[in-house]
């Protein structure tokens, strides 16, 4: 019966999961050991800008304050050797107005819950900033959040740090509007220079969405002049028989 | 050659012309996204081997190309470049858009920085259907746009006048397969 | 001192003329516009360039040309909706794309692919890194102006090409990889053929050293041209051979095992170089030791099914997850964040071109006008890759 072989699968896989994403603070052990050195040595640098650390999927996760962003990026550097830029980038924890058209009850049409939750170490409000950077000589990594003002968008620039932030500060000030104070050149990077709004942004519509429902939802499309119609009963019949 | 814009060309003349016309077609590449690689493959792979239909895909400059090949997707920030290179190009010129983005936006439909096709900033002349049209699928829209040339009035295409699709009896001249796939 | 007035107003007099002509040519900087639709551009790079004489003082890339919004698309589709687009960010390796976002998914189900599916990810993996790098040494050849190498492979590309079609059904495009697993097995005879066609990539490997590097052209167009230090590199988030032709020793691969790269013993190529012609190398030896990985994966391909149990739905609970793997152009990695639905909530998708090619203004500072065009087929990026 394959109806029972789905449920089987579905149900271990439901149920190891919300503990470790929802709740990190839980009572199972939120930090790895092999993690433990690692925020120690940020811990020493960062001081009660450190807001919350993590353990997600084997990566540490460190949120910092608005104000000591730049200085988790002196911190990785030094303390972790962490030389290596991996991306910065943004995210917008609120929730997507679904497009007009939209079938919630359509596998490819995903919908999103509507209360706004957070991912690991927390969130204060809309907008995030985060990063990841490795040292390549430990083969360590961690991944840097930081809350991001909704109203004012703004957080330090790491151009002086890492000379490779400046492009990915480009991007997330497009694709998200977060200023990067202290960037040299914040201007658009993919999208031409009259662009407005910031595409990544929860409330920026797809406008081909606005107008029509996706096309592939349709599987097979009734011929024309097909079943129905005069001799189209005929026709529908010889098909169904040769295709069995 | 003004008795060619006025169309008052013998047949034989005409048929000449068009014969020669097709197989010395100078193809300017415009290799946007993966189907830029398939054209590549098309063009520089032994096992392909374009040239052997008589296109050359070496024309510095769109001033020296009868046809361009549009393989890819175009993106907003792309078109005006498109556009402006299109015009570059003397007549008679012939477009080929090559894979779903270049004939519709295909998988970035609802995409907020694509051009939702090709033809809405040039007109084309054959679409390649596919993502990515294989290298033989390039060879037959080759093929199909040459007997549109060996069998069209020289006349409207010296002048510069766009052809309108769909217009009755445009077609009437050409072979059936060559109307259903140019128009598909 | 014994020099006398009339010497010392015809020192002066003549430092001052060359001063003014230092500065009469500066003043002439010429701003060139290289693309955005320009044959050694591999697609819609646009560099602009400000020049004194043959040298660049200042160049600015300009990206976006070929920007398709991938991040936002993925929002509004499901994970099988997903993999089929993120097939076309990478299209030379399209296969290896699939992988870290795959994995993602599977990290936050908590699920693992069977033995089997894993082996065959990483021979074709490994496959597309090959077809990529092949791709790779014919342009570069025709970038220093031989024109030779690119039939060659393009010719040997094919061969590679033929076996990701036989096994997937597409050429560029695989689509194969499931959550949970791979589409279907390997076709009968496949796995002979693939040996097979190894050895075709040895030889064409050969072929490739023979044509270039006793070439005194080309070894003069790529020695000592566009330097990276390593921690310039670094910096930058300049990644995979690039970065390891620079002496950099760091592989995902060996450095943060995935797939079924901890059973396999390979060898991790690094050049002190760090110039066109060590990142030539490089990707000349990854290419070898690619092709040496998918025979050793052969010879022990365990038998199996090739997926997991998994509901017919995917639906991945709550969660986030950051996969990157060592694509053949760099590290390319996915950062997932589900919110228990059947579409991801946000995708960061962190591609390698974009990083090698950030490094640009700092490298292409004080280069000739012809080394930039090597220095950027070296360097190797897909503009789908860059852009998104």
């Amino acid at each position: 019966m394959p109806d029972d072989d789905l449920t089987d699968a579905e149900e271990p896989a439901a149920a190891e999961e919300p503990a470790a994403a929802d709740e990190p603070a839980a009572e199972e052990p939120a930090i790895l050991p092999e993690h433990v050195g690692m925020l120690a040595k940020l811990q020493a640098d960062l001081g009660d800008a450190l807001v919350e650390a993590v353990s997600n999927h084997g990566d540490l996760v460190v949120r910092v304050r608005n104000d000591a962003w730049h200085a988790a990026a002196l911190a990785a550097r030094s303390r972790l050797d962490c030389e290596y830029l991996s991306f910065i980038s943004g995210i917008d924890w609120t929730s997507r107005p679904d497009p007009p058209n939209w079938d919630p009850d359509a596998p490819s049409s995903p919908v999103q819950p509507k209360e706004v939750t957070y991912g690991a170490a927390g969130s204060d409000g809309r907008f995030q900033v985060f990063a990841v950077v490795e040292s390549t000589d430990d083969k360590i990594q961690v991944i840097l959040k930081t809350d991001v003002d909704e109203a004012d968008p703004h957080v330090a620039s790491w151009t002086d740090v890492y000379p490779g932030a400046d492009w990915h500060e480009r991007e997330c000030w497009e694709m998200f509007g977060v200023r990067f104070d202290g960037h040299p050149s914040l201007r658009h990077i993919y999208l031409p220079g009259e662009f407005e709004g910031h595409p990544l942004r929860k409330d920026f519509p797809l406008l081909s969405r606005e107008v029509k429902p996706w096309p592939g939802l349709v599987d097979v499309e009734a011929m024309p002049g097909g079943a129905g119609e005069e001799a189209g009963d005929e026709t529908a019949e010889a098909v169904a028989e040769g295709g069995e | 050659m003004g008795l060619v814009e006025q169309g008052k060309i013998p047949k034989p003349l005409t048929w000449l012309m068009n014969y020669s016309r097709k197989y010395s077609l100078w193809m300017y590449q415009w290799g946007l996204a993966c189907c830029a690689i398939e054209m590549g493959a098309a063009l520089a792979s032994p096992r392909y081997d374009m040239m052997r239909l008589g296109v050359i895909p070496f024309p510095a400059s769109p001033r020296q190309a009868d046809l361009i090949v549009v393989s890819g997707t175009l993106t907003d920030k792309m078109a005006p470049a498109l556009k402006r290179l299109y015009e570059q190009m003397p007549d008679p010129k012939y477009v080929i858009s090559m894979g779903s983005c270049a004939n519709c936006g295909g998988p970035y439909w609802d995409s907020y920085s694509v051009t939702k096709g090709v033809d809405q900033i040039i007109p084309v002349d054959v679409y390649i259907p596919g993502c990515p049209p294989r290298p033989e699928a390039l060879l037959q829209g080759v093929v199909l746009l040459q007997e549109r040339i060996q069998n069209e009035e020289m006349g409207p295409r010296w002048r510069g006048e766009p052809i309108i699709v769909g217009q009755p009896g445009a077609h009437d001249h050409l072979p059936e397969t060559a109307v259903a796939v140019s128009s598909a | 001192m014994a020099v006398t007035e009339q010497q010392q107003q015809a020192f002066i007099g003549k430092h001052l003329a060359e001063a003014q002509v230092a500065v009469e040519l500066q003043d002439e900087d010429m701003v060139l516009n290289i693309g955005p639709q320009h044959p050694a551009t591999h697609g819609t790079l646009r560099v602009v360039v400000k020049l004194d004489g043959e040298r660049v003082v200042a160049a600015d890339p300009v990206i976006g040309y070929m920007h398709r919004g991938y991040e936002k698309l993925t929002e509004y589709r499901s994970y099988p909706q997903v993999t089929t687009l993120i097939n076309r960010i990478d299209w030379l390796s399209s296969f290896a794309n699939e992988v870290p976002f795959i994995h993602a998914g599977e990290q936050i189900m908590g699920i693992e692919a069977p033995p089997r599916a894993v082996y065959i990810r990483t021979v074709l993996t490994e496959l597309s890194r090959i077809a990529t790098f092949l791709l790779f040494l014919g342009e570069m050849g025709a970038q220093v102006g031989a024109i030779t190498p690119v039939f060659y492979g393009f010719r040997d590309r094919e061969y590679v090409l033929n076996l990701i079609e036989a096994a997937t059904g597409g050429r560029f495009h695989p689509n194969f990889n499931r959550i949970g697993g791979l589409k279907d097995d390997v076709p009968a005879g496949w796995i002979a053929e693939t040996r097979r066609m190894m050895d075709k990539v040895f030889e064409s490997c050969d072929t490739f050293e023979n044509l270039l590097e006793g070439n005194e052209i080309f070894l003069a167009r790529t020695k000592g041209i566009g330097i990276i230090p390593g921690d310039v590199g670094k910096g930058y988030g300049v990644s995979g051979s690039n970065l390891r032709a620079s002496g950099v020793d760091w592989d995902l691969r060996r450095d943060a095992p995935y797939l079924a790269y901890p059973e396999v013993d390979f060898k991790v190529w690094t050049h002190p170089g760090g110039d066109s012609w060590s990142r030539y190398w490089v990707r000349l030896q990854e290419t070898r030791e690619a092709a040496r990985i998918v025979v050793d994966l052969l010879d022990r391909l365990p038998s199996g099914p090739v997926m997991a149990k998994v509901p017919r739905i995917i639906k991945v609970p709550p969660g986030e997850s950051w996969v990157r793997v060592e694509n053949p152009l760099g590290e390319m990695g996915y950062y997932v964040v589900s919110k228990g639905a059947t579409g991801p909530f946000r995708v960061k998708i962190r591609s390698a071109s974009f990083s090698n090619v950030s490094i640009l203004p700092w490298l292409l500072k004080g280069v000739y006008v012809p080394d930039l065009i090597t220095i950027l087929a070296s360097l190797y990026f897909i503009l789908g890759d860059i852009d998104r």
